[in-house]
């Protein structure tokens, strides 16, 4: 749609999203059960943990090109997760990064689930690298990597372009087990070609939640579900006002996207107030 | 993660101002926001975040001394690889640097020009305006006047300079273009000189002054970046960059062409009845894209070109609807630091 700033439609929009998440937030919070479906690629996590440690190789988990942003906090729920398992079966965990703003935050992330594994000593900050913030010579740094230190699974995790295909294919010379989500679609056809498991869009998101149980995400994850389901519902109407208006043209319904355009300055002059809000 | 007393709920108050902030200014309409004089302060503040953000770079460079220093002295596997990555973070750095300050110099003399063109400009103003908290105008025009005459004189030594080293090295196209550019700067430097103090009574003539000098520049800048162009400095800049590190990043993504094709190989083994649609939809898409489809069958473009706006448009438009609502949820955690006590729980383990 393009906009710039807000408008009052915008806005029903946004609370009758983030409504949802609130009330689901606040039920999973009181200890009500939520009902969390089956994602393969989230249980091939603790498949792939398992098999490095089994086979004495290393773990490996980039976040790509993703900088901060809602993506790399939603890599973080995971990485935390697959941190805490290495340090647990005492497997070395090597995290490659793109981005020096994300490897601060990352590099913390990893921190803390070595503590509260009770392995702190185990952790070795030369782990979380930097290669470069050049997208093929990142993708170069990463294949290095993963044929010098032999990984045993790799997690791919963010954001990627171009590069994901270079990364996926060095996992896969080197017979690695690998777990790939990104929200970008054009690279979801490259992942589901050469990792093992493909979290797709969304299910990123989920993951985290999935894995930690943890209240505040698994009732966000059910909002989420409701808005979408209001989202489709908005799909729906939007076809059959659209389907309504071409096939009766003299008895036009407003439709969605006018009531979503609907200005501010509209909605002040409705209720008699001037432009500047006065 | 467990609060950290003042530091964290400090942290999670500027979390959530910024939050309220940007979700304001997004929120609220454009007259309000001119209304209350945020409009004018806003890209101020969002450059604000952008140096609190640059302030991490330094980061990347530290962690890779870090890291790869400590490989180099203690003499770990492969420390020789993090030698050669060092040296070469210390030479782009010295090389990018020099080249950088290079470029600067050559646009100052250029800079000094337009000052004084607008110097021109803003004393005929003043005295316009009649403007009275400035120096007389007279004073001004001599002060002009010297200024002028000391840069041309500068120009005329460092041109004369430049000439010496560039014309031993210039190949012909180069060389041409230079003597071409030497006698716009003369008859520039000519015309400039032939205005006097005494001509610069009127206006006229000191706007003509002015527009004279800058001229000098903007012939003068050219002249230089042909000598920073030919620069040991500069080359040695292109060769590193464009010569290695852009073929090198080139060479990386040549590879993808490879790996496109064994990947596809994998993908396209017909293990299941998905795996069979995919194929088939590739083969159409593939064969509808080559110039030979009508050997096949003469609908194959429009199947194809169906395949992608129809069932590949709406998968996608479906995971990138899923995507968002799930981002902007993340970020609402993200305002409300919910988020920040998540990471570390183990509850369902």
């Amino acid at each position: 749609m393009g906009v710039e700033h807000s408008t009052p439609g915008l806005l029903l929009l946004l609370i009758a999203f983030l409504g949802p998440v609130i009330v689901l937030i606040r039920r999973a919070a009181a200890g009500k059960s939520i009902f969390i479906r089956r994602i393969p690629g989230v249980d091939a996590v603790n498949e792939a943990v398992g098999r490095a440690a089994e086979l004495g190789r290393p773990i490996s988990f980039t976040t790509g090109l993703t900088s901060v942003s809602p993506v790399l906090y939603a890599c973080l729920g995971v990485l935390s997760y697959v941190a805490y398992r290495a340090a647990r079966f005492r497997s070395r965990l090597l995290v490659p990064q793109y981005n020096p703003e994300a490897m601060a935050i990352v590099e913390n992330a990893v921190r803390d689930s070595y503590r509260e594994a009770r392995r702190i000593s185990a952790f070795d900050p030369q782990s979380i690298m930097f290669l470069s913030e050049s997208q093929f010579a990142f993708a170069s740094g990463y294949m290095g990597l993963m044929h010098r230190e032999k990984v045993g699974s790799a997690f791919l995790f963010g954001y990627f372009a171009a590069e994901s295909l270079i990364l996926a294919e060095a996992g896969q010379q080197v017979g690695a087990m690998q777990v790939a989500a990104s929200v970008s679609p054009e690279q979801v056809p490259f992942f589901i070609c050469t990792a093992d498991y493909t979290l797709i869009g969304e299910e990123l998101y989920a993951s985290s939640a999935y894995l930690s149980r943890e209240p505040v995400q698994l009732g966000s994850l059910a909002g989420q579900d409701v808005a979408k389901l209001i989202f489709v519902i908005l799909i729906i109407a939007g076809v059959l006002i659209a389907t309504w208006n071409s096939v009766f043209p003299d008895a036009q319904i407003i439709n969605i996207e006018a009531i979503l355009r609907y200005q501010w300055v509209e909605l002040f002059s409705f209720f008699g107030i001037s432009g500047d809000g006065s | 993660m467990k609060e950290q007393g003042f530091r964290g709920r400090l942290i999670r108050l500027v979390t959530f101002l910024a939050g309220v902030y940007f979700f304001l200014e997004f929120l609220l309409p454009k007259s309000v926001l001119e209304a209350a004089g945020v409009a004018d302060l806003h890209d101020e503040i969002s450059n604000g975040f952008i140096v609190v953000g640059t302030m991490a770079f330094g980061l990347g460079i530290i962690n890779l001394f870090r890291v790869h220093g400590t490989r180099v002295v203690f003499r770990r596997r492969d420390w020789l690889y993090s030698a050669a990555l060092l040296s070469g973070l210390v030479l782009m750095m010295t090389v990018t640097g020099q080249d950088w300050l290079n470029s600067l110099s050559v646009t100052e003399r250029n800079r000094e020009c337009r000052h004084l063109g607008k110097f021109a400009e803003v004393i005929v103003e003043d005295s316009t305006n009649g403007r009275e908290d400035v120096p007389p105008r007279t004073y001004r025009i001599n002060k002009l006047h010297e200024a002028v005459e000391v840069t041309i004189k500068n120009i005329s030594l460092e041109h004369e300079k430049a000439i010496k080293t560039l014309s031993q090295s210039l190949e012909e196209v180069s060389l041409v273009r230079l003597q071409e550019l030497t006698k716009e700067l003369n008859e520039a430097i000519l015309l400039t000189d032939g205005i006097t103090a005494d001509d610069l009574a009127a206006d006229e003539q000191i706007l003509l002054l002015g527009r004279r000098i800058t001229e000098v520049g903007v012939i003068f800048e050219k002249i230089l970046r042909i000598q920073y162009e030919h620069s040991t400095g500069n080359k040695l800049y292109l060769f590193f960059f464009e010569g290695l590190f852009v073929s090198l990043g080139s060479a990386m993504f040549s590879l993808l062409g490879v790996y496109i094709a064994s990947a596809a190989y994998r993908a396209f083994r017909i293990r299941s009845v998905e795996s069979l649609l995919m194929m088939l939809a590739a083969v159409v898409v593939m064969l509808g894209q080559i110039s030979f489809y009508e050997y096949v069958s003469e609908d194959l473009p429009n199947i194809r070109q169906w395949l992608l706006e129809v069932p590949n448009t709406a998968a996608f438009r479906a995971i990138k609807i899923g995507a968002m609502i799930a981002g902007l949820v993340m970020a609402f955690r993200m305002w409300f630091s919910i988020e920040s006590e998540s990471f570390s729980s183990r509850r369902g383990q």
